[in-house]
């Protein structure tokens, strides 16, 4: 990011061998935009619709929108309680994943010892088990402990994807730091704690900015593990939204209307924090 | 007629009320010992659930019982249900759809109505006559081997919905009686200017293993399985139904195999195509002015003939006690099913938007005449074959066969034949590990 | 040196006991039942649940059948059937949406336009925020034979309408347009932080060098890329053989088989037809190939670095 503003002269001097650079960059970019905007837009649109004119043949690019789709939706299921579970159940997971993740990445990162490889590589393994095994021996565990239909129990659940995740990019961050300050560190009598703590997170805000973001929209939109183990009171967003899908009816504007509810506040949550993400998303492995 | 029916709804009335006064059955007596139980069960976002879940409030005001109810897509019902009951889960009721009636009694998931009357005798409500619903559908959907579970609770025939006014400009002033009428008449005349004669739902999944495959099975005469169990697709009946489907396909809308219930109601509703056959339950959504254009020409009637006569889709679900449940709950989840299905109920549930399987209730002439659908549908459940879809363990696994290689029949990418033999091979595969053929297993469907 | 090298690895335990602790019970104890009912047939309506073990450890009075799950499903037709598509759909989709993110990264690498730069990262962060389940619903709405959007406008080029849904290979395309619209702003934003990492004064001396901007690529910017790519690899090969929510709205693994990925077929044999047995055998040979591809990823490509 620091680069852009200050290579602006240099690179156009050097692009020259393409006559009209600006105008190609420009209509690319703009068609990349509409690309990643475009069926989002069409969602929100078909939720502003009503049911003839979003069947019509010839699709309606002007009509008088309504909000009586979303009304219907929300009366016909408890879309605001799906939306608070969903979100305490995001936020809690994310913020334990960095708790948990965090120390780990800067272990892995800082220290050397037998088996580091093997163990980063064991982390992230994590990532790969597929919830439709998975989610049989959950269920029966959750139903022994008492913890169906709770939000603890997903919370738990989401930590198996999102720990790897925090490792992952937050090690490779540690690791751009240069040692020089932790040896400094120490010579001044922190502790390695204490290293981490003070001197290592800091460094790192836009790894775990960028993680925390991950974090937040894997377990926003986890479906398979939500609707096994949560009934009602624990319900997840995701799990409303396939609710319409009874096969039976397929009222557009409504599962629409929801889909937008459900969608937007992730991301809005992620375009405030957009600009981390560059910073962060540097993904490396261990060499 | 009329008059007769009325008189004999009147007296119907009136034993109801001696009874009351007589005052020896009442909910609320029979509920006192279980006031304060919760109760759970499955429910899923259609019309007879909605009904019964504004009738609700009542039922927990007089009686004390919470019913705790989760509404599911339909599609994730059994997966959830059989999850719950084999590793002693929560639900106290089992919502049984017609096809799971073996899985759920084989599997000891819920209690028959025997053992809960030796367990519980003042919980029964002497006027609740079981023999009052229609044979079939207790017969199909509650009973399991000669043993009664549960009373039908959300029930379906299927019929054909079809536009008069697009049958009318093509010359025809009722809508076939047989299949081979709709295909040789009226087909070719209704397919023309981008509009189609026909929709068959039949999306990949239970719509196309029952809602296409086996409608075009059983009025041909054919079946899935023989009297041995053993595949019998090969059959000359079952080859015919299926070479007629395959006919059929030039008059449907093209893209048929993706078109689950709700594209053939919109197909119809929106005047592209002139006939579906559907569950009976969606005339409310084709008589809804806000969902359908074709509401002023909407006409019901029987599924057409076939060469072995009328063989209509049948479908719908029980109710059910579940093994699992304690007592108290076990009392208090047949306070719920006994209620919800009760001649007293039924009336105010049919004008909530429930469909009955009682026949006392369709001998009110008023709901016959408020409710077109009823009359074709309390025709089609004068007969029909209670195994339309075999109702053993097994058949979840059978109906991903079917629906799988029924599609790919649809889309040529395999013949009538080798999809047919394809099937049998992997059908007998099942049953032969489920021990059907060594006579380990009683051979009931 | 190595004093501090030694106080740091005691240290190191307790930096990663804690997330170690915590996925070990929570990953490691399911993972080992569905280890165990994989050697068993183990049919959810014929099996009884008989208490638990230590109040954790559930016992079912499944049979025993040994090896005899991995030795069906080696000669099951359809298991290798839906596993190949699952490679196919890999080995389609994932080359796109690195080379269209590469693209995308270079462009928005490229300076001039910075508002509108700014714009699209921001336009990038849509698709891959978007709730998996809705990704399949969008797609359904886009793609409907009728009033899909797709189809106006294919009409309208092409004078005529395509069956998306309904035909085989067409689903598979439709399907992986979905995926590629939700992934491929993923790689571009990896990538894009890969090449902000390459220093300025590396690139600027290059491009003093050479005015091709696939040298600089080649020679400058693709050692700092490969770690993305990899990472990429890694995380969309995992994410692809366990893809569910999309594909089973979509089109739920129809028409015929045409879309059922193997995430698809071990949820039909284990949620539908209630082999769980079977399904957790299939499911820990599909885990070991992923570790097999992620550990070929990270051996063969960082070995170029």
């Amino acid at each position: 990011m620091k680069s852009e503003n200050s290579t602006p002269k240099v690179n156009n001097e050097h692009l020259r061998y393409r006559p009209k650079p600006n105008i190609g960059h420009l209509l690319v970019l703009l068609l990349i935009i509409v690309f990643c905007v475009f069926p989002f837009y069409w969602m929100i649109a078909t939720s502003l619709k009503n049911q003839q004119d979003i069947l019509s043949p010839t699709p309606k690019f002007l009509f008088s929108p309504t909000l009586e789709n979303y009304q219907r939706a929300v009366s016909k299921f408890d879309v605001a309680l799906s939306l608070e579970n969903s979100l305490i159940v995001a936020v809690t997971t994310t913020l334990l994943s960095l708790l948990l993740g965090t120390p780990a990445a800067y272990a892995i990162a800082r220290f050397e010892f037998k088996g580091k490889k093997d163990l980063w590589f064991w982390f992230i393994t994590n990532r790969m088990l597929s919830p439709i095994v998975l989610a049989l021996p959950f269920f029966i565990l959750a139903r022994n402990l008492k913890l169906l239909d709770s939000q603890v129990v997903l919370i738990l659940i989401y930590l198996t994807f999102n720990v790897p995740i925090v490792i992952w990019i937050c090690a490779d961050q540690f690791r751009n730091i240069p040692k020089e300050l932790d040896e400094a560190a120490t010579l001044e009598g922190y502790n390695s704690f204490s290293i981490f703590w003070r001197i290592g997170l800091p460094l790192v805000a836009p790894g775990i900015a960028v993680s925390a973001i991950f974090s937040f929209i894997f377990s926003w939109n986890e479906l398979l593990y939500a609707l096994v183990l949560t009934r009602k009171y624990a319900q997840t967003a995701p799990v409303v939204a396939t609710s319409f899908m009874s096969g039976y009816e397929l009222p557009w504007g409504q599962i629409m209307a929801t889909g937008t509810m459900i969608a937007l506040p992730v991301i809005i949550f992620s375009i405030i924090v957009s600009r981390q993400l560059v910073g962060g998303l540097t993904m490396g492995a261990i060499k | 007629m009329i008059r007769l029916i009325r008189r004999l709804a009147l007296s119907a009335t009136c034993l109801a009320l001696t009874a009351g006064i007589a005052g020896a059955w009442t909910l609320e007596e029979a509920a006192k010992p279980y006031k304060g139980t919760q109760i759970s069960v499955i429910f899923l976002d259609r019309p007879g659930y909605r009904a019964i879940m504004k009738m609700l409030p009542d039922f927990e005001k007089r009686t004390g019982i919470k019913v705790n109810y989760e509404i599911v897509p339909y599609e994730s019902t059994l997966e959830k249900e059989v999850r719950d009951f084999s590793s002693n889960g929560d639900l106290t009721v089992a919502l049984v759809d017609l096809v799971w009636i073996g899985t759920f009694a084989d599997s000891d998931y819920i209690v028959s109505i025997d053992d809960l009357k030796k367990q519980f005798p003042n919980i029964f409500d002497p006027n609740y006559e079981l023999s009052d619903f229609f044979p079939l559908l207790l017969n199909a959907f509650g009973t399991w081997n000669g043993t009664v579970y549960g009373p039908p609770f959300d029930n379906y025939s299927g019929l054909l919905f079809y536009n008069k006014k697009m049958l009318k400009d093509a010359g025809f002033d009722k809508p076939p009686d047989t299949w081979d009428d709709l295909l040789k008449v009226f087909a070719p005349k209704l397919t023309q200017n981008g509009k189609f004669a026909y929709a068959l739902q039949s999306r990949r999944g239970e719509t196309q293993s029952c809602d296409s495959f086996m409608r075009f099975i059983w009025p041909w005469g054919g079946s899935l399985l023989d009297a041995k169990f053993k595949s019998n697709l090969l059959s000359q009946q079952s080859q015919e139904g299926l070479n007629f489907r395959q006919q059929l396909i030039k008059y449907m809308p093209p893209g048929i195999v993706d078109f689950d219930h709700i594209e053939a109601v919109n197909a119809l509703a929106q005047g592209q195509v002139a006939m579906i056959t559907e569950w009976s339950a969606f005339y409310s959504t084709l008589a809804d002015p806000k969902s359908s254009k074709i509401v002023d020409d909407l006409g019901v009637a029987p599924e057409p003939k076939g060469p072995a006569g009328r063989k209509p889709a049948l479908g719908g679900f029980s109710l059910a006690v579940a093994k699992q449940a304690n007592d108290n709950q076990k009392a208090a989840s047949w306070l719920f099913i006994q209620w919800a299905t009760s001649k007293d109920t039924a009336k105010e549930y049919v004008e909530n938007g429930g469909v009955s399987g009682r026949q006392s209730t369709y001998k009110d002439p008023e709901l016959v005449k408020k409710y077109p659908f009823i009359e074709p549908m309390v025709e089609s459940w004068q007969q029909g074959v209670p195994e339309f879809r075999p109702r053993f363990a097994e058949w979840p696994q059978l109906s991903e066969i079917v629906a799988e290689v029924g599609t790919n029949m649809m889309i040529g990418s395999t013949s009538i034949k080798q999809g047919s033999e394809e099937i049998g091979k992997r059908v007998e595969d099942v049953l032969s590990k489920a021990g059907y053929y060594d006579g380990k297993k009683k051979l009931a469907q | 040196m190595p004093t501090a090298k030694k106080s740091y690895s005691t240290g190191a335990f307790w930096f990663v006991a804690p997330a170690m602790i915590v996925l070990l019970v929570v990953g490691i104890i399911p993972l080992l039942f569905a280890l165990w009912t994989s050697f068993q047939q183990f049919i959810l309506p014929k099996v009884h649940f008989k208490g638990a073990f230590a109040g954790i450890w559930p016992i079912f009075d499944a049979p025993f059948v040994w090896l005899s799950n991995y030795r069906d499903l080696l000669f099951d037709e359809s298991f290798r059937d839906a596993l190949g598509r699952s490679f196919l759909f890999l080995i389609i989709n994932l080359p796109i949406q690195v080379i269209l993110g590469l693209i995308i990264a270079l462009l928005l690498h490229r300076p001039g336009h910075e508002w509108l730069k700014n714009v699209t990262r921001i336009a990038l962060v849509i698709p891959m925020a978007t709730t998996f389940a809705v990704v399949g619903l969008i797609g359904r709405l886009l793609f409907n034979g009728d009033f899909g959007i797709n189809n106006y406008f294919w009409n309208l080029f092409f004078g005529h309408k395509m069956e998306w849904l309904a035909d085989p290979n067409l689903a598979f395309v439709s399907i992986s347009i979905m995926d590629c619209w939700q992934w491929t702003p993923f790689c571009a934003l990896v990538l894009f932080s890969s090449l902000t990492m390459v220093p300025i004064e590396i690139e600027e001396a290059a491009k003093l060098e050479t005015d091709r901007w696939w040298h600089i690529l080649r020679k400058v910017q693709l050692p700092f890329l490969l770690p993305g790519i990899t990472a990429i690899l890694i995380l969309r090969t995992a994410d692809i053989l366990k893809m569910f929510d999309v594909v089973f709205i979509m089109t739920r693994g129809g028409p015929g088989a045409a879309t059922e990925l193997i995430s698809i077929y071990i949820q039909r044999i284990g949620f539908r037809s209630f082999e769980q047995g079977m399904a957790s055998a299939q499911a820990i040979v599909l885990l070991i190939i992923t570790i097999i591809l992620s550990r070929l990823y990270i051996r063969f490509i960082y070995r170029e670095v």
